[in-house]
């Protein structure tokens, strides 16, 4: 992206319609509202975990540790319990404007199961620190940072394979331009999938995973069902690459190293209070800082997420040359998943890890200012 | 029987010798053809008449004890007719049942009973039924199922599944009957606890007591004891429960089964390689038997925090004595070669009696959940069966994975002998010994 690209100020009720945008911001403003609420009981529910959650290691007959993932694992459970009222109120809302296709139940199982993998998770994540801070003492987080990005290594390796239900791109099109934007942006063997959402949302999106060889780019079903043009998908698959080209996956993995080591220090100091992480009575207080440091810390980690978005965005544009489609997508994008276009600024800083989609289509925009001529709507 | 365990209105009284014509166990069921019809038309009548007992009770708060007589001679007779059936007792029953059988029941009919529980009484016994399909006789359960052949035709397919513990036990002991003339004690107690459990869950849907069935063993079948047993069941478990720990209790698992999973791979591996020295030497390492028997504790630990039969999150090595329902296991002893050669195949009928008690685990967790949620404790009955299914899994994995030669034992009672022995004075005590 060339440093000082000055983004044109787009006039969104003329892009998107003034109706979808009266509507996107409505439906927007409502999961802005119950985000805020589950924030403010998730910390309540925390900070009283924090104080009262040890008195569970009486439910333990396991050692240290084990009893810290037991305690670990119960606090997430009943922060869990505690925003369900909150996310039942999304999927709510989520069905009446057609964004979701699930019923009510599926979501309840799959939440549930979902629960479980962050259970193995935070049991892992336990174990580790847990582990060294009792080897170590207090200096648990230095191998503990190390340890973290290394299991995030792992993880961003291996994510491909967990991906379930995804078949190959079939449409011959399609796949030859995935093959040219390739050559396009220096790099090979990027295979792309297609995962089957059909019957859960109808919302469009698609993703890049995967380091070196595990590399791979997935489309959602909803992404080559008719709805996007086929200029729309290959802008897409072109923004999808460029992730892959710009080395997003190792870059952001990079940003991780950098926010862990002193996340570690900081968690190493809080609880020294607790007896460290060696103790199974300090996981309750050191669950209540993690998501202390994940709430301050994520203008920081959007920001990063922004401008690396931005960044495929650009390559996408070089890539495909078409700015008409990319604007196309864009306002695609808002119809399927009524974002607002222009969301208020503290969500932008706070939770957006994409540009705007009025900043996208801005920069589709400055992109053709500088190679074409403008578009209706655009000042 | 004590306060707290006031007696069974339904009561099982054995008085088998296991001795068994061997003629007689081998036509078994085709001997049994004309009880079973007389035990179908009986039981259609006693339905019918309970219907009628159900209005009585529901409006005059009374039931006639003719119609309940009925009732309870049916009863008796069907527990004679499954006695008989399953080989839990000898002689042909009297048709209609009779004095003096050597698995008989005795009943206290209740006349009296609360009219909610009387009204709700189809609802209540839900539980009670399902618990019946798994410990008792045995359920027929259909099931369908969709066969693709490699011709891409596709066909409905139907069938039946047996399942229940007695009836399990009652298939092994027709084997051993029939070669030995004797039913063996710990098979004929097991069939003999699940026609108890059935009986008084009949004679609860039946109308016959208000009492809630109980799948304590100690309770159903008092006498049953098991003999000294290189692997043992250590139950302290106090049956509180955590609420929160048990709503979340399939997930809080779910470390420790990936755990067990892992585990295992290695507890195989160290299996072959024991049965290698033992075949040669006739004992297993001790540095092998502690490994394995580190997994078959832990898988003990694992699957009662799983089942809510034990309370509190186990430790993740399957320490001895850790666990409030743990298994005590002997140290190494010399086995015999051929025993140990042909280990695998000798354990099969203890390991298809592993099914229904596997079977009866989930039941019991299922049931034991909802139960644990909302009362904050685990039904002691409940706990009781999920131990005992444990008890004999775990001694069947003992027997499979070579840390003993002795076979596993299928009476349902948690403790041995020895032990309950060891906690109560003797009946007749000796001069200057009071009685406690």
């Amino acid at each position: 992206m060339p440093s000082g690209l000055n983004l044109p100020a787009v006039d969104v009720n003329a892009v998107f319609g003034k109706s979808l945008v009266h509507k996107a911001v409505h439906v927007e403003r409502f999961f802005l509202v119950t985000w805020v609420m589950s924030q403010v009981a998730l910390f309540a529910t925390l900070w009283v975990y924090s104080r009262r959650g040890a008195r569970f290691a009486r439910e333990s007959a396991a050692g240290p540790i084990g009893t810290g993932m037991l305690l670990g694992m119960l606090g997430l459970g009943i922060v869990w319990l505690v925003e369900l009222p909150f996310r039942l109120l999304d999927v709510w809302w989520a069905r009446r404007y057609g964004l979701t296709e699930a019923g009510y139940l599926d979501w309840a199982l799959g939440h549930w199961f979902e629960l479980g993998g962050a259970f193995v998770s935070l049991c892992v994540a336990l174990l580790v620190v847990m582990f060294l801070a009792r080897r170590l003492g207090e200096i648990w987080w230095i191998p503990g940072a190390a340890a973290f990005v290394a299991i995030g290594a792992a993880f961003a390796f291996a994510q491909p394979y967990l991906v379930s239900e995804t078949t190959p791109l079939k449409d011959p099109r399609l796949r030859r331009a995935a093959a040219a934007f390739e050559r396009k942006q220096g790099v090979s063997g990027i295979p792309v999938s297609v995962e089957d959402v059909s019957g859960t949302t109808s919302q469009a999106n698609a993703y890049a995973v995967g380091i070196g060889p595990s590399r791979k780019v997935v489309l959602w079903s909803t992404m080559i069902d008719g709805t996007f043009s086929d200029a729309e998908v290959r802008v897409v698959l072109a923004h999808e690459i460029g992730h892959h080209s710009s080395n997003h996956i190792p870059k952001g993995l990079a940003w991780f190293a950098l926010f862990a080591l002193p996340g570690a220090w900081v968690l190493m100091r809080a609880t020294r209070g607790r007896g460290g992480m060696g103790e199974a009575a300090a996981v309750p207080l050191a669950l209540l800082v993690v998501a202390a440091l994940q709430l301050a810390l994520s203008p920081a980690q959007a920001w990063i997420s922004r401008r690396m978005e931005a960044e495929a965005d650009w390559k996408a544009l070089q890539t495909t040359r078409d700015p008409a489609a990319a604007r196309g997508l864009f306002v695609g994008f808002g119809k399927t998943s009524l974002g607002d276009p222009d969301p208020p600024a503290w969500a932008h800083v706070l939770l957006d890890n994409h540009p705007t989609l009025a900043q996208r289509v801005a920069m589709a925009e400055a992109w053709r200012e500088r190679y074409a001529r403008p578009k209706p709507g655009v000042r | 029987m004590d306060d707290e365990h006031p007696r069974l209105p339904l009561r099982l009284v054995v008085t088998d010798d296991l001795e068994r014509s061997r003629v007689t166990v081998f036509f078994r069921l085709l001997l049994a053809i004309p009880h079973i019809i007389l035990v179908c038309l009986w039981g259609v009548a006693a339905v019918a008449v309970s219907v009628i007992v159900w209005l009585a009770l529901l409006f005059e708060g009374n039931a006639p004890r003719s119609l309940q007589a009925f009732v309870v001679s049916y009863l008796r007779y069907s527990v004679q007719v499954s006695a008989y059936i399953y080989l839990a007792a000898g002689p042909y029953p009297a048709f209609g049942g009779g004095d003096g059988y050597p698995i008989d029941l005795e009943i206290d009919p209740s006349p009296r009973q609360s009219r909610g529980r009387v009204a709700a009484r189809l609802v209540l016994a839900v539980p009670a039924l399902t618990l019946t399909a798994v410990v008792g006789g045995g359920s027929w359960f259909g099931n369908a199922s969709w066969v693709a052949s490699r011709s891409s035709d596709s066909g409905y397919s139907t069938g039946f599944t047996v399942g229940g513990i007695a009836a399990t036990a009652a298939f092994l002991a027709w084997f051993a009957s029939v070669a030995r003339g004797r039913t063996p004690r710990g098979l004929r107690d097991l069939i003999a606890y699940g026609i108890g459990y059935t009986a008084q869950a009949t004679g609860y849907l039946l109308l016959v007591t208000d009492r809630y069935p109980t799948t304590d063993p100690a309770r159903v079948l008092p006498d049953a004891s098991l003999p000294r047993h290189p692997v043992r069941l250590d139950l302290s478990d106090r049956c509180e429960r955590s609420r929160l720990t048990v709503f979340f209790r399939l997930l809080l698992a779910i470390p420790h089964l990936l755990w067990l999973a892992l585990w295992s791979v290695l507890t195989l591996l160290a299996v072959f390689v024991a049965w290698l020295v033992a075949l040669v030497t006739g004992w297993v390492p001790s540095a092998l038997h502690r490994f394995i028997a580190a997994y078959v504790r832990y898988e003990t630990h694992v699957l009662a925090f799983l089942f809510i039969v034990g309370g509190p999150f186990p430790g993740f090595v399957g320490a001895a004595g850790s666990y409030p329902v743990d298994l005590a296991i002997d140290p190494p002893a010399r086995q015999h070669r051929a025993v140990t050669f042909f280990r695998a195949w000798l354990a099969l009928p203890a390991l298809i009696l592993t099914g229904p008690f596997t079977v009866a685990l989930w039941v019991v967790g299922v049931l034991g959940w909802w139960a644990a949620l909302f009362t904050g404790r685990m039904p002691e009955g409940l706990r009781n069966l999920g131990a005992v299914s444990l008890r004999y899994i775990g001694q069947a994995n003992a027997y499979l994975f070579l840390l003993t030669d002795t076979y596993p034992y299928s009476a349902p009672a948690v403790r041995d002998r020895m032990r309950d022995e060891q906690l109560e004075l003797p009946l007749d005590a000796p001069p200057g010994i009071e009685p406690a």
